[in-house]
């Protein structure tokens, strides 16, 4: 296909991400590709991917899964609920039709996080990012995303009740322009740190990470889960913003 | 007819007494005249929260489920005010080396004479197949589950017309809906309690869940500290419905949430 079909083939589809497919051919993304830039830099900088088997749960377009590819993944299985299954969705064949463009071999699979369990597979690295805000249910949600995981939790999201040491999430239900044309009403939560931390813990998580959005600050914020399985040597990639919530001296 | 009467002969009065005092009760139910359950919720409060709790509604001819019924007070109390069918579920408790509640609910049954089901049942593993009662009575046990809003899930798909919620509360001050998570045992030194909901969240769960009409009180005597909502199907038959005193209020209507919070 040449840039002028692509571009043709790309305007037929709604992008919630703006990809990069050529040097001058960009999907008209919502979001931008300099946050989706920093926002990659920030969850995968600290840790290296070659040969990891990658699932991501609330894919949207892909961009973090296409970017798990390019760093050096094994395998990278893309799923979304919502985004890829509400009436009048357009997510899951846009994304199938940009990692064609780009030649990416993409793995995609509309998938309800609450479903999840230990026969869908295990992964090295399980990605999440603004999923939470979008969970009706986040408690089985997250107790799906553990049940695939074998090393490595990464979650980011949307953050309230900051100035409260207790844990809390608030619920927030908020208008997303997923499905049709006319976007969709989404309910979902939106928790604070310490509870996000207490909530880990309890999934088996022994290693938990915690950073601030790059640009965002701490109304969002990214949390790295580890396993017990995990080695201690994925730790040395995570520098300052971060910081360990469970042993805060290490 | 039986060829044999399955029931059990009646205990004299100290026999039943010295029963009584062989368990740990929660609720104070008068088994016979000058007989009644130690329990440590006195018959006095209990009386308060049936009052608050049934009173609104009429109960002949219902079905009704209790979740998590204990020693079994409220079935009781609803099957006296005319329920047709009324189930009494516990888990936790009932199945508990100490409370031993289905003991007590069993001898306080018998004691009474009244035709209440049991089932054993934990509110994770509630199901369609348990089928629909008018009436759904929660009480006292959101704040128990580490996923409480999984049971609403479940609750609400066996409710014909009626949720009937009692929950411990926090974040009462707050008009936006959220809930505070209890680790360990810090709310009331007891590891069982997990969430703390204030009224928004509440009414943000029944809405999502498809019930159409909420209303709130507080606890009738330990005021806003404990919340008591009525969550209607859009299915409710009119007659269901006897009257809500001034203690209630409509919850799914625009501003009420924010009355709520500086009332």
């Amino acid at each position: 296909m040449n840039e002028a079909e692509l571009r043709s083939a790309m305007g037929a589809h709604r992008w919630l991400q703006s990809l990069r497919l050529r040097d001058t051919l960009l999907t008209p993304g919502l979001k931008s590709e300099a946050q989706l830039r920093e926002e990659e830099a920030a969850l995968f900088d600290p840790l290296n991917l070659a040969g990891a088997d990658v699932l991501e749960v609330g894919a949207a377009n892909g961009a973090f899964s296409l970017a798990a590819l390019r760093r050096g993944a094994r395998r990278v299985l893309a799923t979304d609920h919502l985004p890829w299954t509400l009436p009048g969705s357009d997510a899951l064949s846009a994304t199938q039709w940009a990692a064609h463009a780009l030649g990416a071999p993409l793995e995609t699979r509309a998938q309800d996080p609450r479903e999840l369990s230990a026969a869908f597979g295990s992964f090295h690295l399980v990605l999440a990012t603004a999923c939470f805000e979008q969970w009706f249910n986040p408690i089985l949600a997250l107790r799906g995303l553990r049940s695939v995981t074998n090393r490595i939790l990464l979650l980011e999201t949307m953050q309230d009740a900051l100035a409260d040491a207790r844990p809390i999430m608030m619920a927030q239900s908020h208008h997303a322009p997923i499905g049709g044309v006319q976007g969709s009403w989404v309910a979902g939560w939106a928790p604070n740190p310490p509870l996000m931390l207490q909530l880990l813990i309890d999934l088996g998580f022994d290693r938990i990470l915690y950073r601030n959005h790059p640009s965002l600050g701490s109304a969002r914020g990214i949390y790295a889960a580890l396993l017990p399985e995990a080695p201690d040597g994925l730790l040395a990639g995570f520098a300052a913003p971060w910081a360990n919530l469970t042993h805060p001296q290490g | 007819m039986a060829l044999m009467s399955s029931f059990a002969p009646r205990l004299s009065d100290a026999d039943l007494l010295a029963r009584i005092q062989s368990y740990h009760w929660w609720h104070s139910i008068a088994l016979r005249e000058g007989l009644t359950t130690f329990g440590g919720k006195t018959e006095a409060i209990l009386a308060q929260e049936e009052q608050a709790l049934l009173s609104p509604f009429d109960l002949a001819g219902r079905s009704v489920i209790d979740i998590g019924a204990w020693n079994g007070y409220f079935s009781f109390a609803a099957k006296r005010r005319g329920a047709a069918r009324v189930l009494a579920t516990d888990s936790y408790i009932w199945n508990h080396p100490i409370w031993r509640g289905r003991e007590t609910f069993d001898l306080a049954r018998a004691e009474l004479g009244l035709d209440v089901e049991a089932l054993m049942l934990d509110p994770p593993q509630i199901t369609p197949q348990l089928g629909l009662f008018d009436v759904v009575m929660f009480l006292g046990v959101f704040y128990h589950l580490y996923d409480p809003i999984e049971v609403m899930a479940r609750l609400r798909g066996i409710t014909r017309q009626l949720l009937l919620v009692e929950t411990h509360s926090d974040l009462t001050d707050q008009a936006r809906p959220g809930m505070v998570f209890y680790p360990g045992a810090i709310l009331n030194q007891d590891a069982t309690n997990w969430w703390g909901p204030n009224p928004a969240t509440m009414l943000h769960l029944f809405l999502q869940l498809g019930f159409t009409r909420i209303f709130y009180r507080d606890h009738p005597t330990l005021g806003r500290a404990r919340g008591i909502y009525a969550a209607f199907t859009p299915e409710v038959a009119e007659g269901l419905i006897l009257r809500f005193d001034d203690n209630w209020r409509d919850l799914d209507v625009p501003g009420a949430i924010e009355a709520l919070v500086t009332a």
